[in-house]
């Protein structure tokens, strides 16, 4: 069952078509992750799901039910920029959002979420007084204090430190057991390739990518050498077949061109040193991200959706 | 209606709550009042610096006059019952004319300049009996600020006091008939006699004075009109403030921008409906421990109440919408003043609406909605009765004008709460509100 539809919207700025034509399912007790270059088009679609923006055209359902957004209790949005009232103590905020999201129980749940984050003891502070990391943490615990059906997270991981990006991830997870659905967005390809069940990318308004992160590979098929050699980048220059050499230091990962026997390269390189891992593999989302979006890109990389 | 409810405790609270608010709940009649009471306080501060003063008299005689009145008044008038000074002295001497009078003129000017004299006046020799030519019957007072200098009022009083005698002399009237001459009777201002509603007698018409027929209705609008500035006119910077830290933002992830601009508006109504009860409480209070409860129009207060709530929430509207435009600072200021206008025009109508409530220019003006909660309230709370259509009509006009005002506020709000880069020109605006 798809719990959010999207169904053809188009939304222009003047003449900047930020969103195009875009289709989308999500289905319940997923995980969506919306990839993109900035000033793609996620936020606009994201502030349209949550019916903030109005698609010039198109249909929006959410939970079978047209363009209800931010008026549908269940539903939690995590903005992609900060916004808590400053003057206002930690725990106060959060049960201000939780009353206006109808939440039962509130005081227990609000000591809970702090606790969760390790932050009973900003309790009684004014929200000026958090820093960047501890105010996103509060943010996204308004965002989920009530546990919607619907979680909708604009950059959720960003300027965040491992520890608390850890901790955020894990009651994502967690909320995906309970049964939400959750839709994020990230510039983080490793992020989006381990948590999403469903990838998305947008790019210039338009769908370049949607499905799960296997069959998004499958279309780009296994172009990609993983390659570990004594001589590093030098032992693969001039061969004839490789399009693009990344060079990590330890690894390179070569993207052969179209046409090309891996097994011609690897001769080639065996030739001329020693070669102590090689591995046949599909590109990374990382890859297919850089592929799709360089300003160099040709019509050829983008698969056709 | 239960999250406009959650927002409206929210924005209370916050405005409640801040040192702010009790500063400006104590200001405020300070600076409704501060004139009158920066008045009270510096009268008694005169300048006891003695004043000197020259006369050149061509009537021979009140010039003279003003000399002995000069000397008796320092000899009785400067102090108080225990002996201090409390006024400062007149010396007043007589000088010739000389044949040069402009030059005897400028070399005394000179004098006044170099702080050796306070002033001097030159009396023209027909003032007793002035003929045609006016020019021979003037009193010139030469000073450095001749027009607010005491002194030259002392001069006009005494030298008037004495040519009307000497006139009256010149007469041949006889002096116990002089004393009748002079006393001047003022019409006395007086309301409407009406019929008591519980005797069913004639009640004695009260005795309006002229302090009553201003104050009572410029505290009034004083009132209303210190409301809206502390409690509509700051939710353009809150507005624009909240889009711009993003809070709209999160806010509008569970509610809509409806309930959003009715909770800020309303917020900020329920904080200034808590300073105007308790001004208004105070002041009942404190008016009627002076003695002075008559003064109250407790007929007018309802009339009061409904207009400042919908005066502060037709403005707040206005404004809020004007701050969701907004995304900095500087664009709130460049628009702050001209939406400020429909506010502050009432405040220059106040005077001709006092002085003719009935007039139909006071009836039309104060028809128009935008000024009507101020306008109307005036007319009403002048001694004067105005026709009871009339505030009726000015009502539903208003009523009509708040409704039309949260319609089209809301419909701009919406489409402006979330826009991001440069403020939408007013075409774009108005295309918000007919297109949504």
């Amino acid at each position: 069952m798809n719990i959010i539809e999207l169904e053809g919207i188009t939304k222009t700025y003047g003449n900047h078509k930020a969103v195009d034509d875009l289709t989308l399912r999500v289905p319940k007790g997923s995980i969506y992750g919306f990839i993109g270059p900035n000033g793609s088009g996620k936020t606009t679609t994201i502030r349209m799901i949550m019916n903030i923006l109005y698609p010039d055209s198109g249909n929006i359902k959410l939970l079978g039910k047209e363009s209800l957004g931010s008026t549908l209790e269940n539903v939690g949005y995590l903005p992609e920029e900060r916004g808590l009232y400053k003057k206002m103590k930690v725990k106060d905020l959060i049960k201000f959002h939780g009353e206006l999201k109808m939440v039962k129980d509130l005081d227990s749940k609000a000591d809970t979420w702090l606790r969760k984050f390790d932050l009973s003891k900003w309790a009684d502070k004014k929200v000026e007084a958090l820093s960047k990391g501890m105010s996103q943490k509060v943010q996204f615990i308004i965002t989920v204090i009530d546990e919607p059906e619907i979680i909708i997270l604009d950059e959720p991981f960003s300027g965040l430190d491992p520890v608390n990006a850890e901790i955020i991830k894990e009651v994502i997870l967690k909320l995906r057991d309970n049964g939400s659905t959750i839709i994020f967005s990230t510039h983080d390809m490793s992020v989006a390739e381990k948590m999403c069940d469903y990838i998305f990318m947008i790019y210039q308004g338009k769908k370049v990518l949607d499905g799960t992160l296997s069959s998004i590979q499958e279309k780009f098929g296994h172009d990609t050498i993983r390659i570990q050699a004594e001589d590093g980048v030098r032992a693969v220059e001039g061969i004839p077949g490789i399009e693009k050499v990344n060079d990590f230091g330890q690894v390179m990962e070569i993207r052969m061109a179209p046409g090309t026997d891996s097994q011609d390269i690897l001769n080639t390189i065996m030739s001329k040193t020693r070669v102590s891992k090689f591995e046949l593999t599909a590109p990374s989302l990382n890859d297919i991200f850089i592929r799709i979006a360089r300003p160099e890109n040709n019509e050829d990389h983008v698969p056709s959706m | 209606m239960n999250k406009v409810w959650i927002l409206v405790k929210r924005e209370y609270r916050a405005a409640v709550k801040t040192k702010g608010f009790i500063i400006s709940l104590v200001l405020l009649p300070i600076m409704m009042g501060g004139g009158l009471a920066a008045v009270l306080i510096f009268e008694d501060k005169v300048d006891l610096t003695d004043r000197t003063v020259l006369v050149i008299d061509e009537s021979e005689s009140v010039g003279r006059f003003l000399v002995n009145a000069s000397k008796d008044r320092n000899a009785n008038s400067i102090t108080d019952s225990i002996g201090e000074k409390i006024f400062p002295a007149y010396y007043f001497d007589l000088v010739q004319k000389e044949g040069d009078f402009n030059a005897q003129k400028l070399a005394l000017s000179d004098r006044v300049r170099n702080k050796d004299i306070h002033a001097f006046v030159h009396i023209g020799p027909d003032v007793l009996n002035p003929g045609t030519d006016r020019g021979k019957a003037r009193i010139i007072y030469f000073a450095e600020n001749a027009p607010m200098d005491p002194v030259k009022g002392w001069i006009s009083g005494n030298a008037n006091s004495f040519i009307r005698q000497e006139r009256v002399k010149q007469l041949g009237i006889d002096q116990a008939d002089v004393q009748n001459l002079f006393t001047w009777i003022d019409a006395e201002g007086m309301g409407l006699v009406s019929v008591d509603s519980k005797t069913g007698d004639v009640k004695d018409a009260r005795k309006s004075s002229e302090l009553e027929s201003i104050l009572v209705p410029y505290i009034m609008m004083m009132l209303i009109f210190m409301m809206i500035m502390m409690s509509a006119i700051p939710l353009l910077s809150a507005v624009m403030e909240e889009k711009s830290d993003r809070i709209a933002e999160v806010l509008l992830g569970s509610v809509t921008p409806t309930q959003f601009m009715l909770g800020k508006v309303l917020g900020g109504l329920a904080v200034s409906l808590t300073i105007a009860g308790i001004y208004i409480l105070g002041a009942v209070f404190t008016v009627n421990k002076m003695d002075l409860g008559h003064m109250i129009p407790y007929d007018i207060l309802p009339w009061f109440f409904v207009y400042l709530i919908l005066a502060v929430v037709m403005f707040g509207t206005f404004m809020a919408a004007l701050g969701s435009s907004c995304n900095d600072s500087k664009d709130a200021q460049n628009i702050q003043f001209p939406a400020m206008i429909p506010i502050i025009i009432p405040m220059f109508l106040l005077m001709p609406v006092l002085q003719n409530p009935l007039s139909n220019f006071s009836m039309w003006i104060s028809l128009f909605p935008p000024f009507t909660p101020m306008l109307m309230l005036v007319r009403q709370a002048t001694p004067v009765t105005i026709p009871i259509w009339q505030p009726i009509a000015g009502l539903i006009g208003v009523l009509l004008f708040t409704a039309i005002v949260v319609w089209a506020g809301g419909r701009m709000f919406r489409s402006c709460i979330i826009m991001v880069g440069k403020r939408p020109k007013f075409g774009t605006m108005m295309k918000y509100i007919i297109k949504g």
